[in-house]
């Protein structure tokens, strides 16, 4: 039987009386809260089978379900207490799809911290396993696409193209993924920072270094954004990346 | 069944005075102002940086998201590349960096699976493939081991008398210790198979490497437990603007609350993430958030006689110069 924190009852099975008598006796007071049973229709332990396949989810076997990683995850404790590393793992351990699917919502929230992994006393690297149990969902179709795994998608293709990363490229970009309307150059279609719909707090941040006249910083960014950066040789070592990729199922660029 | 970790032990004693400069994307770019005054504190401090040529993107907190192998492959790709220059370290200066190039390690020293499989890779790639697996190091561990408190204090010009500092290390500087190596475990029956510390690791919990350099340079620091290892955001500053925001508001008034003028980072994309929040924090009226950054290097530049121009604090867009300028350090 695994923990259960009471903010994992759902409020609908928590039941509370006033009064309460059962075969003549009254019980009112301390045994006034029933907790209703709830039932499992279905449980699917290829789900367990294909996290541990997975070369970041084979620690999982290890846990004992002690909950630390939950009593440190920073996104529990300041955020949101539905999102809870050590259920997670026991709901795919015993493969309960739908409980996890009901916390599709929250799952994706993990900011990458590392404590869980750091303080687990079984050597479970809880990060990288749940990153796992949410590459099998998404798989499965358990989960729609979540805001981080957009990102993670949007660099990985930066990354590929060039071998680097530009930041004026990926905040861009990025902004312009979300929907705002970014203002581009007729000529080389770059974007230009403090024009049209991006936010304004961005506006403000990109126009400091015009403000502080600090040219030879303006200079090397428009220099990275006209020519981005790349890796010499990178197409030869971009195909076996692609290769691989395309073992996995994930390559979509 | 257990997984065991067979990881290799650990390597004891120093670090090395010249070891491969890995600066990542980032500090070419937008970070450019922590790459220049990293290599003016090591010149002061007689170390030397050999720069990587030609890197690729270490794939940071997002690829490894997406696909396994793929990250495995470009941390390998920078790993090969520093043995093609004959060394045996790494030393980064962001902690998404040395996180992504000490993930590789491990899983390369504990998976022989995966080691065959990136070297097959690594060859069809037009790469050599990896003779030794290069152990990697953050800078700031590198600078304390190799230079140390006593260095500093010598090469200081200019103490930064009167400088209250919260120093931020952020998350994964000393975490998860399966990959910085920062803890020893006890327990368990394979005593050769136990995750051990490395000898110069700094502690896993409590940090103390960037606050014993600037006391060293004079500073005074402030109190700034727990906030100095909680989470920024990190990869999720961009795609998940509530929590970030809700984290870096905590971290900033901490540092507020608890008299800071500044705080010290280490790693470019923390540093970001503070610097882009606290704007927007400060723009919606949230009291206590007016805290500019710095990065370490910065400030240890500046107690070295160095200007505001030589370690670019223009480049901040939390704009530190003020607060400086009124201790008269710039």
């Amino acid at each position: 039987m695994a923990i259960h924190e009471r903010s994992l009852v759902e409020p609908e099975r928590i039941l509370r009386k006033e009064r309460l008598v059962i075969d003549g006796v009254d019980v009112s007071g301390d045994w006034n809260l029933i907790i209703l049973p709830r039932t499992i229709n279905d449980y699917d332990l290829s789900f367990y089978e294909e996290v541990v396949a997975q070369p970041e989810g084979k620690t999982i076997v290890n846990c004992y379900q002690c909950s630390y990683c939950t009593a440190s995850c920073p996104v529990h404790n300041y955020w949101d207490e539905r999102y809870n590393p050590r259920h997670f793992i026991y709901l795919a351990r015993l493969g309960l799809i739908d409980e996890l699917q009901k916390r599709a919502d929250v799952m994706w929230r993990c900011v990458s911290c590392h404590k869980c992994t750091h303080r687990c006393p079984k050597g479970v690297l809880v990060e990288e396993v749940l990153k796992a149990i949410l590459r099998v969902m998404a798989k499965r179709g358990l989960i729609e696409e979540y805001p981080s795994k957009k990102f993670d998608k949007f660099f990985m293709d930066v990354v590929y193209e060039y071998g680097r990363i530009e930041d004026g490229e990926l905040l861009f970009g990025w902004i312009e993924k979300q929907g705002y309307k970014v203002v581009k150059d007729p000529v080389l279609k770059k974007p230009i920072p403090f024009m049209g719909g991006v936010p304004e707090w961005l506006k403000q941040l990109a126009v400091k270094p015009i403000k502080n006249l600090n040219i030879d910083f303006l200079l090397l960014n428009a220099k990275h954004m006209l020519f981005h950066p790349r890796t010499k040789n990178w197409n030869r070592f971009k195909q076996v990346l692609r290769k691989v990729m395309e073992e996995e199922g994930v390559f979509t660029h | 069944m257990a997984i065991a970790l067979h990881l290799r032990k650990p390597p004891m004693g120093g670090i090395g005075k010249r070891v491969a400069y890995y600066p990542g994307c980032s500090l070419e770019g937008a970070a450019r102002a922590y790459d220049v005054s990293t290599r003016i504190v090591a010149k002061e401090l007689g170390l030397e940086l050999d720069y990587l040529e030609d890197y690729n993107c270490c794939g940071a907190m997002e690829t490894k998201n997406v696909t396994f192998w793929g990250t495995m492959l470009l941390n390998a790709r920078n790993m090969s590349l520093a043995r093609r220059q004959g060394h045996s370290v790494i030393v980064a200066p962001c902690n998404g960096c040395s996180f992504s190039l000490q993930r590789a390690e491990y899983f390369l020293e504990t998976d022989k699976k995966v080691f065959e499989r990136v070297n097959e890779l690594l060859k069809e790639g037009g790469v050599d493939p990896l003779d030794e697996i290069p152990h990697t190091y953050h800078i700031l561990e590198w600078f304390y081991h190799e230079a140390g408190p006593e260095k500093v204090k010598e090469r200081t010009k200019k103490p930064l008398k009167g400088l209250k500092v919260a120093n931020y290390y952020g998350c994964l500087y000393t975490r998860p210790h399966y990959y910085a190596r920062t803890y020893s475990h006890t327990g368990g029956q394979d005593e050769e198979a136990r995750p051990r510390k490395r000898e110069t690791a700094d502690d896993d919990e409590h940090p103390y490497y960037m606050e014993a350099l600037l006391e060293a340079a004079g500073a005074t620091n402030v109190e700034f437990e727990p906030m100095h290892t909680q989470c920024c955001g990190g990869p999720h500053s961009l795609s998940d603007e509530q929590v970030s925001e809700k984290f870096v508001m905590m971290i900033l008034q901490t540092a507020k609350r608890n008299g800071a003028d500044i705080i010290a980072t280490e790693c470019p994309l923390c540093h970001a993430s503070l610097e882009m929040y606290r704007h927007r924090l400060m723009m919606k009226g949230v009291p206590d958030v007016d805290v500019p950054a710095a990065y370490f290097t910065q400030l240890l530049g500046i107690a070295f006689g160095y200007s505001a121009g030589d370690v670019k604090l223009k480049d901040n867009l939390s704009d530190p110069i003020p607060v400086l300028k009124r201790l008269g350090l710039v």
